[in-house]
């Protein structure tokens, strides 16, 4: 019984991890910062699974959540982080201030976000006050979190963190409220992601290739 | 007779260990840079030295330069003995809690403002306006964080918060502690001058807060100005550490050996976080001035997400 609330207190710590990487990924000025912060959520992310996967493997003895935190760590921790290193290495460009509105701002805008992501699930019918919880609350966030980074940055680059931020939200909150998806679901999930940041990779050097510039606003001059 | 004994045991403690900590931060720092560097007692005998000489003190200032050295020695010192090192000693009750801890440095801090704008030298009224700012951007996340912390212990008495921690079993693995110390080491660094917001080793006009509001001093005015931050620095290490890694309930006795076993543990994490302290500023650059309120929203906002664990869990099991 301890065990076991040592464990869900750790997840619980984890996923308020996870929440406060994407507010440092906010605060955050540099590309390359960027893609660091990301490594270091989708890390949290698959130690999370990791734990779910180790007490699944106890209780049940289902190996597969145990497959999907290697996976992350392969997949999200290792080769998309590099690749957008390589990205970046190839479109380079003079580092100049890539967010509109200051940090500060943005940052409380975040914590508005969470409040709110608190509010409006409190507000849901099918929720139960049990599984409303503080982790769902601050995976819904980290989702919310992510659309403003993504809708805060010019730069591609950034753009597309802002997404795998998104879907890295996404991603945990299905896991922490389902315990455990479906193998196929997050093989099918992963499998979209991977096909996204391949062309969005390819698409970013392109972009830099016809402007000499990944800012997306630059893409305004192509309307007549 | 049992607060007379907290009160000596307080100031012994604080008094003695925080030239210690100062001398070991900057241990680590000649280390990582392949220098032998200063013993870790020398700021006792700077703090000697200084004692021994006659101030200097320019004809143009006025009383408030001349007691501001004692104002803020002695506002470091009642802050000192607000935060006990260790709960196997406790008085029945200590008048006074975090806020007035907070308050008690402000006043100090107002001193060493007004005395640094006292001499009209230029360099003082940069390093007082400088300090305005950080002390103004920092304080809000002072009192939040440890806001959270009293509502978890439904009390703002310092002692009734660490006799509450002791229950906690792990805090660092804790969602609300967790976010409360790591607001809690930002306000430290900022606090205490170190090398993200301030870099106490440096007299370079552009980047001194603190030494530029010292500057005129000199004698034992500035050693007790030095041994005043000194002071305040081991504070707020002792909040941190008091707060973050509890250690008396691992004690399972009382009396003379428990008293003397827990101020070992504290000397030790202090030890550790005085080590900790210098491999971040070994490890950070100093921010510009315009990028403190970005650590400041940072700082704020670790703060704020630990009421709000707070708050959604509901008080339960915390």
């Amino acid at each position: 019984m301890s065990n076991l609330a040592v464990n869900s207190n750790l997840l619980e710590t984890l996923s308020v991890l996870i929440l406060l990487s994407s507010f440092v990924l906010m605060a955050n000025k540099r590309i390359n910062s960027y893609i660091k912060t990301f490594r270091i959520q989708s890390f949290l992310i698959a130690l999370a699974a990791g734990i779910m996967g180790l007490r699944s493997l106890m209780s049940e003895g289902r190996w597969d959540f145990l497959v999907v935190c290697l996976l992350i760590m392969i997949l999200k921790v290792l080769y998309i982080p590099n690749m957008l290193n390589k990205t970046y290495k190839n479109v380079s460009y003079k580092v100049e201030k890539d967010f509109i509105l200051n940090i500060p701002i943005l940052v409380l805008l975040c914590c508005g976000l969470v409040v709110f992501s608190y509010f409006t699930l409190s507000g849901v019918d099918g929720i139960s006050q049990d599984v409303l919880n503080m982790q769902l609350v601050n995976s819904v966030s980290v989702i919310w979190i992510g659309l403003l980074f993504m809708i805060s940055r010019k730069k591609a680059i950034g753009q597309i963190i802002g997404f795998l931020v998104i879907e890295n939200g996404l991603y945990i909150t299905a896991m922490y409220s389902t315990q455990g998806m479906p193998f196929i679901v997050d093989l099918g999930i992963f499998i979209d992601l991977l096909t996204f940041v391949l062309i969005m990779g390819v698409m970013t050097f392109r972009i830099n290739e016809k402007f000499d510039s990944i800012d997306t606003d630059q893409l305004n001059n192509l309307k007549g | 007779m049992n607060s007379i004994v907290y009160l000596l045991i307080q100031l012994l403690v604080i008094l003695l260990v925080a030239p210690f900590v100062n001398g070991l931060i900057k241990k680590v720092k000649a280390l990582s840079q392949k220098r032998k560097g200063a013993s870790v007692l020398q700021m006792y005998f700077d703090l000697y030295k200084l004692v021994k000489k006659k101030p200097v003190v320019s004809n143009i200032s006025s009383w408030i330069f001349h007691v501001t050295p004692y104002i803020v020695f002695a506002t470091a010192l009642a802050a000192a003995l607000l935060v006990p090192v260790s709960t196997k000693i406790l008085p029945p009750q200590i008048p006074g809690d975090f806020i007035m801890v907070v308050s008690i440095l402000a006043l100090g801090r107002f001193f060493l403002m007004i005395a640094a704008l006292d001499t009209a030298s230029t360099f003082g009224g940069m390093g007082s306006s400088r300090e305005a700012m950080i002390s103004a951007l920092i304080e809000p996340s002072i009192l939040i964080s440890m806001f959270t912390v009293a509502l978890i212990s439904r009390s703002t008495s310092l002692p009734q918060i660490m006799e509450t921690v002791q229950k906690v079993g792990l805090p660092l693995a804790h969602p609300v502690y967790i976010m409360v110390g790591l607001a809690l080491l930002i306000i430290i660094l900022a606090e205490t001058c170190r090398i993200p917001v301030d870099d106490p080793a440096t007299h370079l006009e552009l980047t001194m807060v603190h030494e530029a509001m010292i500057l005129e001093y000199s004698g034992r005015h500035l050693a007790l100005l030095e041994y005043g931050a000194a002071v305040k620095q081991l504070v707020f290490m002792t909040l941190f550490v008091n707060i973050l890694i509890p250690q008396d309930q691992m004690i399972g006795f009382m009396g003379l050996g428990a008293l003397i076993l827990s101020l070992l543990i504290y000397l030790l994490k202090v030890i550790l976080l005085a080590l900790a302290m210098g491999i971040i500023e070994v490890n950070t650059v100093k921010l510009k001035l315009f990028s403190i309120p970005n650590l400041a929203a940072l700082s704020f906002i670790l703060a704020f997400l630990g009421v709000l664990q707070f708050l959604i869990l509901g008080g339960k099991h915390v």
